[in-house]
């Protein structure tokens, strides 16, 4: 058998004409999505910017933002403050993954959950957690006193780490989860140290996930405005820069300048594509034995410290949002009511429900998209592959506010087809599906590298079509990973707001705006009730599609992907 | 919320696939009035018009204006409803209303309405302080009447206003200094008050949440902002500085090729009828119509009878012009 494998990896993979067809349409379909509703779009900001007050096309826009005073120092902010989030999420990110996937710590499925919550919290209301928590009349000051400074470069950087962090698990997670013990037995056989197997095996294999790590936390945190506007207090940033402009001073093409600058860290994925493009040494060999978990109380005290701070930390954020939602007058009346929950905001509840339409529908076009992409542009190379890699990427350095507007402006026209889904929930689902294209992408492009390419073929070679390949032999691999990606985008598409703002209709709003409302018109307490419902409605959807999920797997049909997942999980 | 609109969102919300044309009897307005105002208001409005079905987007006037001028290739609306006029001066916005004159229009001053007939102004807001009264005790100052009593070292660190360059609150708040002591003191005084000023927000209603939390003590906001605070029970007071408060009117106007125009236009009259005036007195500091009762509000406020001795003759024309150097000056006067 191992033989046959490596007679058919010395060979080209031939295709058939319907395994052609289907390599096809799984990457056609997604690049014309990309087309449509990123890249066209986009080019009309582009266009924008170049817009000058005076009407005609030049670099006027792009003069005038050099020109600004307090640019220069707005930018060091911006990279000083992304910078610095990014090395706490990349460190603390792996320590939590590897701790969650290379070792048998007990409770690790609580740090798991704890991780979840600040992707499902608003980011707005978790700002707000933090206030009341760290501010200056927050319950640690008033417990012990202290003159506590949280608005500012810290709280920015303590507020983007808990909005990055779990993104960073999740695509390390994906890094970690396929491992070939027989390299650590061959090393311990020729005495390597656990350290020195670690640096050597472990990390080399960790080497892309870590870098696409960093790259999605570095432009997150540089494009998020929500917790800037919150906690940033003097620190600005460059993305309350496009916010004052657009919003503030109803500037639209100088705000477009600002959002064309935050495009440029994207250009570090060139470097990401060429790390990716080169094959890994004894990476997701077909033989692989997958690593077991070991105890070891040197390793595991440690990071077991370091990993249950950090879920504690994110779980006394929220838990002081859930506990704000039930006080009847934070934080002066203390005494517990139900009466937050009576949302009086307009709509109720409904939105809410909208909110639920969206969210299912961006993650299932999502997952289903990205997963085609992923699996296509595996079997692309050369100048096709980094084209649609990269493109794929971009959409990560888009801020919110930016994609919203840019989504009104293509969509919002008398275009019979265009002009179709203004106005709908399925353009807000792509809306927020086009947001986190890149960290989907990244996570699964991560959790493919591990499945061996000689496994797929096998399995055509014994008769099967691409698609058998598809759904016995990469599938039952990546469904983990499909699984992470689909929670995300569902859990993101339940609260995003920036671009959303944009694009509810009289009768279509969703539950973020309504949070916003909520704290806008000064009803702090229900804005936390209402973030507590996503939370709760967020936690039960996913419960009960982890539980369809679970059931599906037992079906006989699906038992042998079950099998298979057990082994490689 | 109005109890009317709520079977009907949750209905629609959930079916809402494709975007439904807006039928005979059916209205689309934005508007950035507060969500309890146009609830108030639409009541009343649906008894005198049973037939007409008005459908608001509400959206805080800096998002408003950004979706405003997104949408003008194709707009959305028919009716822009209470919305910031230093805002509706923008030229990109301006453009998107045409001219109409309201029935009963001629009752407002001049100041209250376009020359063109793009927009009237019934109503408005008033810059305000909002003072939590257990921290004011706590660091023992007296409480602020003006904006030169916020200059007190007392509010050092203490004090929070809106960024001008990113709030619209915020402009008003420093156009007004600046237009009622004139230049060279006004901008001495936003450089006294910058010694004391902890943070500058970038949304207006933010400094006011800060302060009824306790966070700070004095957060320079709106009135109807600090009222809100007050109504839910925090430890707030209102104060309209006695200096130069600065106020901002809420425009209404006719969108440019709207598919409803004699609807569009039924509604507006009613923004100007006896029966609105009545509820915007219950819910408004500033009524420009005439002979309208004065609000409770405005009382609790400690407003003076005539509100000219307070709200100074406005230049909004020249405020919105002035804007964008005044916001450069500001910003490299403060340094953040």
């Amino acid at each position: 058998m191992t033989e046959a494998i490596a007679t058919l990896k010395a060979r080209k993979p031939r295709m058939s004409a319907e395994g052609r067809l289907l390599h096809m349409t799984a990457l056609v379909v997604p690049l014309v999505g990309l087309a449509i509703f990123f890249l066209y779009p986009l080019a009309i900001i582009v266009q924008r910017s170049f817009v000058q007050r005076d009407g005609a096309l030049g670099l006027g826009n792009y003069r005038d933002v050099f020109g600004m005073g307090h640019i220069g120092r707005v930018v060091q902010n911006s990279l000083v403050m992304s910078g610095l989030t990014t090395l706490i999420c990349v460190v603390l990110g792996f320590a939590i993954a590897y701790a969650l996937q290379r070792t048998r710590l007990p409770y690790r499925r609580l740090i798991s959950v704890a991780l979840l919550l600040p992707l499902l919290a608003p980011s707005l209301v978790q700002a707000l957690g933090l206030i009341f928590l760290f501010g200056r009349n927050g319950l640690i000051s008033q417990a012990t006193g202290w003159n506590l400074q949280i608005y500012g470069l810290w709280g920015l950087v303590i507020s983007n780490t808990m909005y990055a962090l779990p993104q960073a698990v999740m695509i390390i997670q994906a890094a970690l989860r396929h491992s070939d013990s027989r390299q650590y037995d061959a090393a311990m056989v020729l005495g390597a140290s656990p350290w020195r197997q670690f640096v050597d095996i472990t990390l080399p294999k960790a080497r892309f996930g870590l870098l696409s790590a960093g790259f999605v936390c570095f432009t997150v945190t540089i494009t998020d405005f929500g917790n800037a506007a919150v906690i940033g207090g003097n620190y600005r940033v460059l993305a309350t820069e496009i916010y004052a402009q657009v919003v503030g001073q109803m500037n639209f093409n100088m705000g477009a300048v600002v959002g064309i600058f935050l495009l440029i860290p994207t250009l570090l994925a060139f470097y990401l594509e060429k790390v990716a493009a080169r094959r890994e040494t004894g990476g997701g060999s077909e033989s692989a034995v997958p690593v077991t978990p070991t105890r070891s109380a040197a390793r595991d005290l440690p990071l077991g410290l370091v990993a249950f701070a950090a879920a504690l930390f994110i779980v006394a954020v929220v838990g002081t949002v859930v506990y704000a939602s039930f006080v009847s007058l934070w934080p002066y009346r203390l005494d517990l009511t139900l009466r937050n929950y009576n949302i009086t905001a307009q709509g109720g509840y409904a939105p809410l429900w909208t909110s639920l339409v969206v969210s299912a529908q961006a993650a299932v076009i999502g997952t289903a998209l990205l997963f085609a992409l992923v699996v296509a542009q595996r079997r692309l190379t050369g100048g096709a592959a980094k084209a649609v890699y990269l493109l794929a990427i971009v959409p990560v350095g888009v801020p919110g506010l930016v994609l919203g507007l840019s989504y009104v402006l293509s969509f919002n026209v008398a275009h019979p087809l265009l002009g179709m889904v203004y106005g709908t929930t399925f353009l807000i689902a792509l809306c927020n599906f086009y947001h986190y294209h890149s960290q989907g992408f990244l996570t699964m492009v991560t959790g493919i590298r591990t499945v061996p390419p000689a496994l797929e073929e096998t399995v055509t070679c014994m008769g099967g079509s691409s698609l058998h390949g598809m759904r016995d032999a990469i599938l039952p691999v990546m469904l983990p990973t499909l699984v992470a990606v689909f929670f995300f985008l569902f859990m993101r598409s339940m609260v995003t707001l920036s671009a959303v703002i944009f694009l509810i209709t009289p009768r279509l709003s969703v539950g973020a705006v309504s949070v916003l409302r909520l704290d806008q018109a000064g009803f702090t307490t229900q804005a936390a009730a209402f973030s507590v419902c996503i939370m709760g409605v967020v936690l039960a959807a996913m419960g009960l599609m982890k539980l369809a999920l679970h059931l599906l797997s037992r079906r006989p049909e699906a038992a042998s992907s079950a099998r298979k997942l057990e082994v490689t999980d | 919320m109005p109890k009317h609109l709520a079977p009907m969102t949750a209905t629609l919300a959930l079916s809402a696939f494709l975007a439904a044309p807006a039928l005979a009897g059916e209205i689309t307005v934005y508007s950035s009035l507060e969500d309890e105002e146009i609830a108030a208001y639409l009541e009343v409005a649906q008894r005198e018009m049973p037939d007409l079905t008005v459908n608001v987007l509400r959206l805080s006037t800096g998002d408003m204006g950004a979706r405003l001028i997104a949408e003008a290739a194709n707009p959305q609306a028919d009716v822009l409803w209470g919305f910031a006029v230093t805002n509706i001066l923008n030229p990109q916005i301006y453009d998107l209303l045409e001219p109409y004159e309201a029935e009963g229009v001629d009752q407002l001053d001049a100041q209250y309405r376009d020359g063109d007939g793009r927009w009237f102004a019934p109503i408005g807001y008033m810059g305000a302080f909002c003072v939590n009264t257990m921290r004011l005790e706590q660091i023992g100052a007296e409480m602020p009447r003006s904006w030169s009593d916020l200059t007190d070292p007392a509010f050092e660190g203490e004090v929070v206003m809106p960024d001008p360059g990113s709030s619209g609150t915020g402009y008003l708040q420093i156009a007004a200094i600046l237009q009622g002591m004139g230049e060279e003191e006004g901008w001495q005084l936003i450089q006294d008050l910058d010694a004391n000023m902890a943070q500058y927000t970038t949304s207006g209603s933010r400094p006011c949440r800060m302060a009824q939390v306790g966070e700070y003590t004095v957060g320079a906001s709106l009135s109807y902002v600090a009222m809100q605070g007050i109504d839910q029970g925090y430890p707030l007071e209102m104060v309209i500085p006695e200096d130069y408060a600065g106020y901002e009117l809420e425009g209404n106007g006719l969108i440019r090729g709207s598919d409803n125009q004699e609807e569009a236009q039924r509604f507006l009259d009613w923004t100007l009828s006896e029966s609105a005036a009545q509820v915007y007195s219950e819910h408004k500091a500033v009524v420009t119509l005439p002979g309208v009762p004065r609000s409770p509000l405005a009382d609790q406020a400690g407003l003076p009878e005539d509100l000219s001795d307070v709200l100074f003759q406005m230049d909004f024309a020249a405020s919105g012009e002035a804007r964008d150097a005044i916001i450069s000056r500001w910003r490299e006067l403060v340094g953040r």
